[in-house]
């Protein structure tokens, strides 16, 4: 008797499992469920062993085949079956569905892989505050392709980070047999990087019970990482309609499957359970079959921002950006013991690449946070940092390797506030110096703000030579959400408002992240420039310039915040102005420039003169002659703005 | 708390629109007694002290350097400690200086090149935008069309010149004493207009100067005096060089009182000979060295300063030879004067008026009346053939007195002498004793 061992508790969950998995398919093939579903039907015992087995406290990183696990850690049926019905009682409000949950300390999230650095970082939380709970994150074998599961086991290992990574291996990627795609050994792959392995079945139902129990105690006992590799079978298909493997195959798992097996030594038993579990599952749809949808204002409101109209005399301050930033973190990170510092080479008395980070390593070490070069698990480990109550500072060395991490950007701290229904909040800040002008090159120089913008639920700002970028950092530590701050790599030498053009007034307003405006003392202007970060200190420089070349008298609205863009102000200044020009250090397509351009000529009726003056759209060369001409400087921009008015 | 005295800024002078604070001697709640010295002010042509009426305590509205407004509350003595808190930095500034000290004040104007070359062509002079931040074509296209009323209009936006914050590591500021400032507010409102024009006239000197050498107590080598009494007496005549032009409408003064420019390390100030046009040249004399001699000791009066209709400015000391002398307000012109050439006998009068109120035309004649007035006084008692030689060279034949030393003011009379020859004689031998 395989399963003599087995407490019926735990046959009765692994069966509640199937057959709200099996409603699932029958909802489905009714068209009630929008979507696809992923089921784990012949791989429940693998949630039962290790979701089941965690404590309250712990918590559960997960996939797109993350419903046994919900159910194990949770026991919450009904709010599953709500979700996927797309009930505003589901337990993502309907948003998440099937990939996406999200209850307590349970999450999942359909990008293969991504979750790992984020549960990585909610386990790291953990451990900087002591409170002796611990994490799994549950990957397929299919994710063993996916770069930053090796970016995080290095630093799992090396910072002896309290996670479990259990690998659900049914030896399928999709459709795609194993043996095709898969080089070299499973449990290698982790032992090279020195985590302590485990590995089981589903279809020894007690040895995993136990083993999957000692990994949980091992990881909380010795405060360090494991690996499990469970081999299982899923007796369905990966989603709907994508199975080819053959019947004889699945025929025989189907016979080895746990669950058939009990049904067939204890078929009594079998039907009663699966009696009560119907009844149950059906009641639960009879209740929520009437609950309402969720409405788009309760999902999403437009945040009614306005510029604010109020105006501060904006004051040198004799002291270098870089100098003032790292102010704000010695200061700050003394007062607050929840910020992070966290980024490549940035341990003192090297400080990082630019030395933001000087000498924080030594008053704050352990919260301090030096990685390997692994931008995805930087960002990936800075959201589960926020996602568990800290404030972690990211910092990516050159805004170049920005790409690096852009799947924890976009896919994950911009998602999971709504697609987990408004329960979880990411306050994560990213840093990272754009800009060229110091000769390194197509791959050291670039501004790539334009893929920075737009992102839902995340304010892109830029700070700037002429205010004070402790403003910025202050409102970004108060910030709910993620926060993207771009720096300069050649502002960070330069003091606060160093010049100031002849018979200009310059203020800044008190929005947050604060506009600086520079105006004529006492004509009107007949021109709008809009500019923000590194180029805000070379339009300063030559605002003079601008007006004796081009007979204009311009604005200069320097932007902090470049996304979401709150237009009011430009378009004030447009409408007395008439002319409207966005200068920009990155290319002009699909940049900034368009965006302001767009945003502003919404709410206008009159006809204005726009220009966007940016970058040209190629590598920017290593070579100083070269790299000054592509870049927007000082005699191009003059030229261009003659054209404009000629 | 009782408030036992506010002291404000008093009026000093007319002139003087604010006074800057020079010294403050107490700190910001500090016992002070009856007739303490509380702070010392600087005017345009003074400093004056300022002192405490009662006994109490302080409490200071100002600080050293600050521009305070006629009538600005300086300090006010309380007979209890002031809570000294309650006054932030912030108050104190609007409390001070009638000027939002957060808002910059225009430096020189910058010019557009589109500006500069419509300038050249319409040959309008820059500071005709002075105050503008920032002068482009359009202004400039303004300007011509609007004409004198633009002027006006871009005049009233002159502000006194207040020291801007500038690049502190590649100049030096000092701070313009008051003095300096109200100058500059009195030469930029006639010549800001840029409608300023200037002729000049060459006045022999031959034989006028020795004349006046004799003549004048105080003043060698001077032309001053005649100058001040026949301008006066021109002024009568010419009233347009006696008026001013207030932004409408020309003002014509009922009275003439000439003023002198002096300079000599107390300010350039304009000081007033009341009814210039009643006194004779040996009471001008008199005055200016009274006048003169009140501006070193710095005890001018208010209203020497004041109602001046027009104005002389002398730098014949200086060794200038010609120069563009600037216009005072309320005054339509100016005549400077230049040093006299002593090989050439000659002096050079600059007459500088605004062409708002008269003309060219006008200038040119008032300037060659005047030059003939001046060298008129040549021909006064000696016969203008002789040179300044022969003039020692003649004597009395009877007594032998030489004309110099003569003073009659009447001059000898040419005789034959009872032998025959021509000769000269004295006033006193010619009538007998």
């Amino acid at each position: 008797m395989v399963i003599s061992n087995i407490n019926h508790r735990i046959i009765k969950e692994a069966l509640t499992i199937r057959k709200v998995e099996e409603k699932f398919l029958e909802l489905f093939s009714q068209g009630k469920l929008n979507g696809t579903v992923h089921t784990c039907v012949g791989q429940e015992l693998s949630a039962v062993a290790f979701a089941g087995q965690l404590k309250s406290k712990d918590f559960i990183f997960s996939n797109h085949r993350c419903h046994g696990h919900y159910i194990s850690f949770t026991h919450d049926v009904k709010g599953l079956l709500a979700e996927l019905l797309g009930k505003k009682s589901g337990t993502s409000g309907g948003v998440g569905s099937s990939q996406h949950l999200c209850k307590g300390n349970f999450f999942s999230n359909g990008i293969q892989g991504g979750i790992i650095p984020v549960a990585a970082g909610y386990a790291l939380a953990n451990k900087l505050e002591g409170n002796d709970a611990i994490g799994i994150v549950f990957i397929g074998d299919g994710t063993l392709g996916e770069g930053t599961l090796y970016e995080t086991m290095n630093i799992i290992s090396k910072w002896n980070i309290p996670l479990l990574i259990v690998c659900e291996n049914n030896f399928y990627a999709q459709s795609t047999p194993q043996n095709v795609n898969l080089a070299g050994d499973i449990l290698k792959r982790p032992e090279a990087f020195g985590i302590k392995t485990f590995k089981g079945d589903t279809w020894n139902a007690g040895q995993l019970m136990s083993d999957a129990k000692a990994a949980i105690d091992f990881v909380r006992t010795n405060q360090k990482p494991a690996f499990f590799l469970v081999e299982t079978y899923r007796l369905n298909a990966h989603s709907k309609g994508d199975d080819d493997r053959s019947p004889e195959e699945v025929e025989e798992y189907i016979n080895k499957d746990f669950l058939n097996t009990f049904k067939q030594e204890s078929p009594s038993y079998y039907d009663t359970y699966i009696e009560s579990i119907n009844t149950e599952i059906d009641r639960y749809l009879d209740e929520i079959q009437n609950d309402t949808d969720l409405s788009l204002s309760e999902y999403y409101q437009k945040e009614k921002e306005v510029s604010r109209n109020e105006w501060t005399v904006l004051e040198p301050i004799n002291k270098r950006q870089v100098e003032l930033i790292n102010t704000f973190f010695r200061e700050q990170m003394v007062l607050n013991d929840k910020i992070i510092f966290i980024g490549e080479d940035i341990l003192s008395p090297y400080g990082g690449a630019f030395k933001v980070s000087r000498e924080l390593s030594f008053l704050k070490p352990d919260r301090v946070f030096s990685t390997p070069i692994s931008e995805s698990a930087i960002m990936g480990i800075s959201n589960g940092l926020a996602l568990n109550g800290f404030k972690p500072f990211a910092e990516i060395m050159f805004g170049d390797f920005v790409t690096l991490a852009f799947d924890q950007i976009v896919n994950h701290a911009s998602k999971f506030y709504h697609i987990f229904n408004h329960q979880v909040k990411c306050p994560v800040v990213l840093r990272t110096p754009m800009g060229g002008r110091r000769g390194y090159g197509p791959t050291h120089s670039q501004t790539l703000d334009k893929f920075l913008i737009g992102i839902d639920n995340i304010k892109t700002v830029a700070i700037n030579t002429l205010l004070d970028p402790q403003l910025i950092y202050h409102a970004a530590t108060a910030e709910e959400h993620p926060v993207i701050i771009l720096e300069n790599k050649v502002d960070y030498g330069k003091k606060i408002l160093a010049h100031k053009a002849r018979n200009y007034t310059y203020e800044k307003n008190n929005d947050l992240f604060p506009l600086v405006r520079i105006r004529p003392i006492h004509s009107t202007p007949d021109l709008t420039i809009v500019t923000y970060g590194g180029m805000a200190d070379i339009l300063n420089a030559i605002l003079e310039e601008i007006f004796v070349e081009t007979d204009r008298k311009s604005e200069l609205i320097i932007l902090s915040q470049i996304s979401p863009l709150n237009p009011s102000l430009i378009v004030e200044s447009v409408k007395t102005t008439g002319c409207l020009v966005v200068i920009e250090e990155g290319s002009a397509p699909g940049g900034i420039g368009s965006e302001v351009i767009a945003s502003v000529l919404e709410h206008l009726t009159e006809s204005v003169r726009v220009r966007r003056i940016a970058a040209m759209p190629v590598p920017i060369p290593s070579v100083k002659s070269l790299e000054n001409l592509v870049l927007p400087e000082r005699e191009r921009i003059i030229q261009e703005l003659k054209d404009l008015f000629t | 708390m009782n408030v036992l005295q506010e002291i404000t800024v008093p009026q000093e002078s007319v002139n003087d629109q604010s006074l800057i604070v020079l010294e403050l001697f107490f700190k910001d709640g500090e016992k002070v007694s009856k007739g303490a010295l509380i702070a010392e002010l600087e005017t345009s042509k003074t400093t004056i002290s300022v002192e405490a009426e009662a006994d109490g305590y302080i409490q200071y509205f100002c600080k050293v350097g600050d521009d305070l407004l006629v009538n600005a509350l300086i300090a006010r003595i309380t007979d209890e400690m002031p809570d000294i808190k309650i006054i932030s930095a912030e108050q104190k500034k609007t409390v001070v200086n009638g000027f939002n000290t957060n808002k910059p004040k225009v430096q020189e104007s910058i010019f557009s090149k589109e500006a500069i070359r419509l300038m050249a062509s319409a040959s309008i002079h820059q500071d005709v935008f002075a105050g503008l931040d920032f002068v482009s074509k359009a202004d400039v296209e303004a300007f011509i069309s609007g004409g004198a009323k633009t002027t006006e209009k871009l005049a009233k936006k002159i502000v006194t010149a207040i020291p801007l914050p500038d690049d502190l590591s590649k100049v030096i500021l000092q701070k313009i004493p008051s003095f300096k400032k109200k100058e500059i507010e009195y030469l930029q409102s006639v010549q800001s207009a840029g409608l300023v024009s200037v002729i000049n006239t060459m006045v022999n000197t031959d034989g006028v100067i020795d004349y006046l050498n004799q003549h004048l107590r105080y003043f060698k080598n001077s032309l001053l005096p005649v100058i001040l009494a026949e301008c006066a007496k021109l002024l009568k005549k010419h009233n347009s060089f006696n008026a001013y032009f207030n932004g409408e409408n020309i003002a014509y003064y009922k009275s003439i009182h000439i003023g002198f420019a002096v300079d000599m390390e107390k300010g350039l100030k304009v000081l007033k000979i009341s009814n210039t046009n009643e006194k004779s040249i040996q009471e001008i004399e008199e005055e200016v060295f009274q006048r003169s001699n009140e501006y070193l000791d710095d005890k001018i009066k208010t209203e020497t300063l004041t109602d001046i209709t027009f104005t002389v400015t002398d730098l014949s000391s200086e060794g200038v030879s010609s120069f563009t002398p600037l216009i005072n307000m309320k005054n339509s012109a100016i005549l400077g004067v230049s040093a006299i050439d002593e090989k050439l006998n000659r002096c050079i009068l600059s007459l500088a008026f605004d062409h708002r109120v008269t003309e060219g035309k006008q200038a040119a004649i008032f300037l060659s009346e005047l030059k003939e007035r001046i060298e008129s006084y040549r021909s006064i008692g000696i016969d203008n053939a002789l040179s300044k030689v022969k003039l020692s060279a003649i004597t009395c034949y009877k007594c032998y007195k030489k004309l110099t030393e003569d003073l009659s003011d009447t001059g000898f009379a040419k005789c034959i002498t009872p032998s025959g020859n021509e000769a000269y004689i004295c006033q006193s031998c010619f009538k007998g004793f």
